[in-house]
C-alpha cells in the first residue's frame, strides 16, 4: 500500500493527541467538582460498552444461535465466577479456557 | 526514553515496589492482550504490509481497536480520510481517559505528560484507576510501569503475529476478541461495589447491545456517556435522600 506510511503517520498522530488533548496545558478549564464525578464512572461504563457486545452480540459474525453461542455462554460463566473469585488472573485464564473449550467441542 | 529516565530520577525503594506493584496488576490483562496482538501482526502481512511496517503500527500507533479497524480497511482498499475517521472514533474514548488524569498529571514536565499520554491504554486507565481508588493518589511511576509492561507484551505479540502468524490458518475466526471480553469482565465486576456504579453498568451495556444494532460506529461512545450520566444521577437521587 503507498500510502501506508501516510496512514500510519496520521493514525499515530490522531491515537497520540487524544491521549495527550486534557494533558495539555493550554486547554484552559477547570474540571468541577460535578465533571470529575461524572467522570468517575469512565471506566466501568466504557469497559461495559466494550465487553458486553461481545458476548451478546458475538454470534452474529459467526452466524450461529444466540443460546448456543461460544461467546454468550463463556461470557455469562465468567461473569458469574467473577462475583466469586476476585483475582484477575484466574478471572481472566477462566472465561479464555471456557471460551476455548466451548469452540473446540462445539 | 524519557519515560525512563522519570522513573529512574525519583527512584527509592518505595517506588520499586510500585513498580513491582504495577508489573502484577497489569500482568493478567496483558496475557488477555497477546492473541489480539498475534492477530494483528499477522493481519499486517495477509494485508501486504511488510514486517517493518507492521510492527511499526504497534510500536507507534499502539492501539488494538484502532489497527485492527485500518488493517480491514486496507485489505479492503479503504480511503486514508475513513481510515483517520475511524481511529478518531476507536480513540476518543481516550480523551476521557486523559480527562480523569489531567489535575493529576498537568503539573508534570511535558515529557513525563507525554510519556504518560503514550502509554495511555484502556488496561492501563483500568489499573491505575482502580490503584487510585485504593491508595487515594495517583502515581506516574504506577501509571508508567504498568502502561510500559503492556506496551512490552503487545509488540511482543504482533511480533509473533508477524514470524508466525501466516502458518496459524483462519487465524481471525477463532474468536479472539473475547479476550478482550473476559479481560473488561474480569476488571469491571469486581468494581462494582455500589449502587450508582452497577447503575452506571448496567445502563451502559443495555444500551451498547441496542446502539450497536443501529449505528455501530458511534455505539461505544454513547453507550458510555449514557452509562456515565446514568451512574452519576443516581448519586445525586441518593445524595438527596440522604
Amino acid at each position: 500500500m503507498n500510502d501506508f506510511w501516510l496512514a500510519l503517520l496520521g493514525m499515530t498522530c490522531i491515537t497520540f493527541t487524544c491521549r495527550y488533548f486534557f494533558f495539555s496545558t493550554s486547554v484552559p478549564f477547570e474540571l468541577g467538582p460535578k465533571v470529575k464525578r461524572l467522570l468517575s464512572y469512565t471506566a466501568p461504563s466504557v469497559l461495559t460498552a466494550m465487553w458486553v457486545p461481545i458476548v451478546f452480540l458475538g454470534h452474529q459474525e459467526s452466524n450461529g444461535d444466540f443460546i448456543t453461542s461460544p461467546f454468550l455462554i463463556a461470557g455469562v460463566t465468567t461473569v458469574i465466577f467473577s462475583l466469586k473469585i476476585k483475582n484477575t488472573l484466574a478471572i481472566v485464564i477462566f472465561g479464555m479456557g471456557i471460551f476455548g473449550a466451548l469452540k473446540l467441542f462445539f | 526514553m524519557p519515560s525512563r529516565t522519570a522513573i529512574a530520577e525519583g527512584s527509592t525503594p518505595s517506588d520499586f515496589k510500585i513498580m513491582y506493584q504495577a508489573i502484577v496488576d497489569i500482568f493478567p490483562l496483558s496475557l488477555a492482550v497477546v492473541p489480539w496482538g498475534i492477530l494483528c501482526g499477522s493481519l499486517a502481512i495477509t494485508v501486504g504490509l511488510t514486517p517493518l511496517q507492521a510492527q511499526l503500527m504497534s510500536l507507534l500507533i499502539f492501539a488494538g481497536a484502532a489497527q485492527l479497524a485500518a488493517l480491514t480497511m486496507m485489505g479492503a482498499v479503504g480511503s486514508l480520510s475513513s481510515m483517520f475517521s475511524s481511529t478518531f472514533v476507536i480513540s476518543s474514548r481516550h480523551l476521557l481517559y486523559s480527562a480523569v488524569f489531567r489535575e493529576h498529571v498537568r503539573k508534570s514536565s511535558l515529557g513525563l505528560r507525554c510519556s504518560i499520554a503514550f502509554f495511555l491504554t484502556d488496561e492501563m486507565f483500568a489499573v491505575t484507576c482502580a490503584y487510585m481508588a485504593k491508595h487515594k493518589k495517583f502515581s506516574a511511576v504506577y501509571a508508567l510501569s504498568s502502561g510500559i509492561t503492556f506496551y512490552v507484551f503487545w509488540n511482543v505479540a504482533t511480533f509473533t503475529g508477524i514470524v508466525a502468524g501466516q502458518h496459524i490458518p483462519n487465524l481471525e475466526h477463532l474468536g479472539l476478541e473475547f479476550a478482550i471480553a473476559a479481560t473488561f469482565i474480569a476488571i469491571v465486576i469486581p468494581t462494582i461495589k455500589n449502587r450508582s456504579t452497577l447503575i452506571s453498568v448496567i445502563s451502559s451495556g443495555v444500551s451498547a447491545i441496542v446502539l450497536s444494532i443501529f449505528m455501530k460506529e458511534y455505539a461505544l461512545i454513547a453507550a458510555t456517556f449514557i452509562g456515565m450520566f446514568c451512574g452519576y444521577l443516581t448519586k445525586e437521587k441518593s445524595v438527596i435522600n440522604e
